[in-house]
């Protein structure tokens, strides 16, 4: 006996077309495609993200959801043989791959924290004023004030304010990746990318990091890649699946988690996926 | 893919089709009592009222469990909610057959009113409703589904026919006034089922749209209201 | 009656396996204590003999003038029954004084005085040399792990390199002889013998930096370069100072490579004898680059196998092999102390 009635919806192969296009995306991705040497990673990716909002990047392993997040910041430059076939990316309506675009700003403005928390090894004040100190900025009390409002941000001040000069790894999981978006913000990014930033952490820190995520929304826009389903269903706003490369759906996370439209999202979030 | 829980719904979807089982044959069984005025028969179905009683437990343990261990999403999700909705109803529709079995049974010891015409006629149309319901939530046919709700105008307004039947019957023959309650009970219970059958409907529709239905103009009922 | 131990689950038996296990710990054990044996014994000899010379009896207990004078001929004669022994110069002085114009003396060449010179030639090859050999491979090493990008072009250039390894080092003092004492006009210099003993060593300088480089989490960099820093900044901030104790420790072994060459510096730096240290008699002081040295490996090549050997002539070879290895130790430990101290402060 079927434990899932057949639909009389749309067919698996067509990717379904954004849930309603926004007026002014910050993120517009337009036809994307993206290569590593002859292997096509990214196959025609259309997807728009609005301003401060919560986009979770949900897929199988190897859908090219943390491809595609790294293109956002051009993190892809650094790999030999990489390459875009065409469409664009834009962000602020500013094709990030034109001639003129200054990667190094480009990073500064949407940064980055990574799936394994990779705190320097320096102490917390010098990771947290890493940032400023590449851009310029010695001055002591303004490099003060930025490290307390960082590690505020990221919910750590009250945990740390009495070593901050204590080596960064020395602290637990949890601590070290928050310690990781302190440094993010600190920059004062419009755009924070999360590449699962709590696959590694036991579920007291993964809910602080959570917590954190639903305070960052309100002055940053997230895009965040995560291979749990409840936590994407609890963190963000707008939800696109992948598989093999493409688009399969994109739409409020409500909708993808209550009644997606494709059968090949409604097989990946109920976790029949082979 | 096969996950390895999956045999647990399918356990829950097989005590559900089987509740819905029992149910049309309790109400089947009770008209029939009433009809041939069969009393074995009434309290056959009176006894058999425990089997639906167990189910809907089992139903909503299975239910609850399965909510709690496999967090499910989506349409399992959906069957697992419309799966205890449905098994309330369908304990509801077994109470109102036991009822119509308790007063056949006590019509059965007095000659009949007059000929059954619209009692069975209702029953008719209720047993359709009942089954074509249940048919939808196992094969998802949503049009059937809409009809079902659509029909409950019927069954209102010959209840409201059987009604005026019998009122102007105790009216001329005061003698009569007990087995006509007794009908009007029964023709009652008739109606709560084919209430019953349509919220099994918009159950059906919500576990294969995901849209809540109720209330809306689509399942509002259509056809004049006989007055 | 006492019951002998019940055997268990886990009882320990002798098996093939097992008695394999323990013959083959113990011929590890043994191959590396021989190798201790003989380091000790060889060490041990230069050690016990040279001392012999390094250090006398009375105060001040070292042999100072062995450290601080220039190679003398030695002196051996017979004066009023007694045996003696005197350098060039103390001869002259005694001569005179005893008014003896022609007492028979033999002379042994090089087999009195110091070495002086020849310590700061070495020393002066040395610093020279590692800094050329480390601002180079450093860089090299940088290039091809950081910059380049990696392809079939890439890895022939490493296998270049590591090829050059192999090369003897009398086919660098030929190289370094014709290309910068004769070609580029250095003549014998300090800085052809810089460049040369340089390039000698280069290949393991790079290969040690390029593994220390690789060994940099790649988390540093993405992380640093996620923050909007350059390349360079990257490297400089947060890569190079957590690569450097492992640069260190290669340059250690550096080190000791090029104090000890001989053939590298026999033809670009190197001379028998020079009466003049290399900062004295400058017209500019410019010319100090291409003055040539006297060293210490040199030394004890020429003492060893140029003339007649004798007493006198072990006792400066043994003398000066002990001084030498004295300075590469001193060297050494320098540089693991910086390396230490490194690692202390950059800790990953």
């Amino acid at each position: 006996m079927e434990t899932n009635p057949p639909k009389t919806v749309a067919s698996p192969a067509a990717p379904n077309p954004p849930a309603a296009a926004v007026a002014d995306p910050i993120i517009d991705i337009q036809n994307l495609d993206f290569y590593y040497g002859q292997n096509r990673a990214l196959d025609d990716i259309t997807l728009q993200i609005q301003e401060k909002k919560v986009a979770a990047l949900i897929g199988p392993s190897g859908c090219g959801k943390s491809t595609l997040l790294r293109c956002l910041n051009r993190m892809n430059d650094l790999i030999d043989g990489t390459r875009i076939g065409r469409g664009t990316v834009r962000i602020h309506r500013v094709d990030i791959h034109q001639p003129d675009v200054d990667v190094i700003e480009l990073r500064r403005r949407v940064g980055m924290v990574f799936q394994k928390s990779n705190p320097f090894p320096k102490s917390i004040y010098e990771n947290i004023t890493y940032g400023l100190r590449i851009a310029g900025i010695r001055n002591r009390s303004q490099l003060d004030e930025v490290v307390e409002r960082s590690l505020r941000g990221a919910a750590l001040w009250d945990e740390v304010k009495d070593r901050l000069h204590d080596s960064g790894i020395g602290l637990s999981g949890g601590q070290q990746q928050r310690l990781c978006i302190a440094r993010a913000i600190a920059v004062e990014p419009e755009i924070i990318l999360m590449d699962e930033p709590c696959s590694a952490l036991d579920p007291l820190a993964t809910a602080k990091v959570e917590e954190l995520i639903h305070e960052l929304k309100q002055k940053y826009t997230i895009v965040i890649v995560t291979h749990n389903m409840q936590q994407a269903a609890r963190v963000s706003d707008h939800t696109a699946f992948f598989y093999l490369g493409r688009l399969i759906e994109y739409d409020e996370t409500r909708t993808i988690f209550m009644n997606p439209s494709n059968p090949q999202t409604e097989a990946y979030v109920s976790g029949r996926f082979g | 893919m096969r996950r390895f829980f999956d045999a647990e719904l399918e356990t829950f979807r097989s005590h559900l089709i089987l509740m819905g089982e029992t149910a049309v044959r309790q109400v089947r069984d009770a008209l029939r009592a009433l009809v041939e005025g069969d009393s074995a028969l009434a309290r056959s179905v009176i006894v058999a009222d425990d089997e639906l009683d167990t189910l809907e437990v089992k139903i909503d343990n299975e239910a609850v469990r399965f909510m709690n261990l496999r967090a499910p999403i989506a349409s399992d999700l959906r069957l697992v909610i419309v799966g205890m909705k449905a098994g309330h109803d369908l304990e509801r529709v077994g109470d109102e057959a036991s009822n119509i079995a308790k007063r056949a049974i006590k019509l059965s010891a007095e000659p009949p009113l007059k000929p059954y015409v619209d009692i069975p006629r209702m029953t008719e149309i209720t047993m359709e409703m009942l089954r074509d319901a249940l048919d939808c939530l196992l094969q998802g046919d949503e049009a059937k589904a809409l009809a079902v709700c659509k029909r409950d105008v019927e069954v209102d307004n010959l209840n409201r026919q059987v009604y005026r039947e019998l009122t102007s019957f105790m009216v001329e023959n005061p003698e009569t006034i007990s087995r006509a309650i007794e009908l009007m009970f029964i023709s009652k219970s008739i109606e709560r089922i084919a209430d019953h059958a349509t919220n099994i409907a918009e159950e059906t529709i919500f576990l294969f749209r995901g849209k809540d239905v109720r209330h809306t103009d689509e399942v509002k009922k259509v056809g004049p209201a006989v007055a | 009656m006492p019951d002998a131990a019940p055997s268990h689950v886990f009882q320990r038996r002798s098996t093939v396996v097992r008695r394999q296990e323990a013959l083959l710990a113990w011929l590890f054990r043994g191959a590396t204590y021989l190798v201790l044996l003989c380091g000790a014994l060889l060490l041990g000899n230069i050690v016990w003999r040279g001392s012999q010379t390094v250090f006398i009896p009375r105060p001040p207990f070292v042999n100072v003038a062995f450290l601080t004078q220039a190679p003398e001929s030695l002196y051996v004669f017979e004066y009023q029954g007694k045996k003696m022994e005197l350098g060039d110069q103390a001869f002259r002085q005694f001569k005179a004084e005893h008014h003896l114009a022609d007492i028979k003396a033999e002379s042994y060449v090089y087999s009195a005085g110091g070495i002086f010179p020849n310590i700061v030639g070495t020393v002066l090859l040395v610093v020279g040399s590692m800094a050329i050999a480390l601002f180079l491979g450093v860089s090299a090493a940088v290039y091809l792990n950081e910059y380049a990008r990696q392809g079939r072009f890439i890895t022939m250039i490493r296998l270049a390199i590591l090829n050059l390894a192999g090369v003897p080092s009398i086919v660098f003092g030929l190289f370094g002889f014709g290309l910068f004492v004769i070609f580029l006009g250095w003549n014998v210099s300090l800085l052809a013998g810089w460049f040369t003993l340089a390039f000698m060593v280069l290949p393991v300088i790079i290969t040690a930096s390029e593994e220390s480089l690789k060994a940099v989490p790649r988390g540093f960099r993405e992380g640093s370069l996620a923050l909007g820093a350059t390349k360079w900044q990257t490297i400089y901030k947060n890569v190079l100072p957590y690569a450097l104790p492992g640069i260190l420790t290669s340059s250690i072994l550096g080190i000791a490579r090029v104090a000890g060459e001989t053939a590298p510096i026999m033809f670009t730096a190197a001379y028998v004898v020079r009466d003049k240290l290399p900062w004295e008699g400058l017209a500019r002081w410019t010319d100090f680059f291409f003055q040539g040295v006297m060293a210490l490996p040199y030394h004890i090549y020429v003492v060893s196998s140029k003339i007649p050997q004798n007493e006198y002539t072990e006792r400066v070879q043994y003398g000066a092999a002990f001084v030498f290895l004295l300075i590469v130790a001193l060297i050494a430990t320098t540089s693991i102390l910086l390396r230490n101290k490194l690692r202390n402060r950059y800790k990953w």
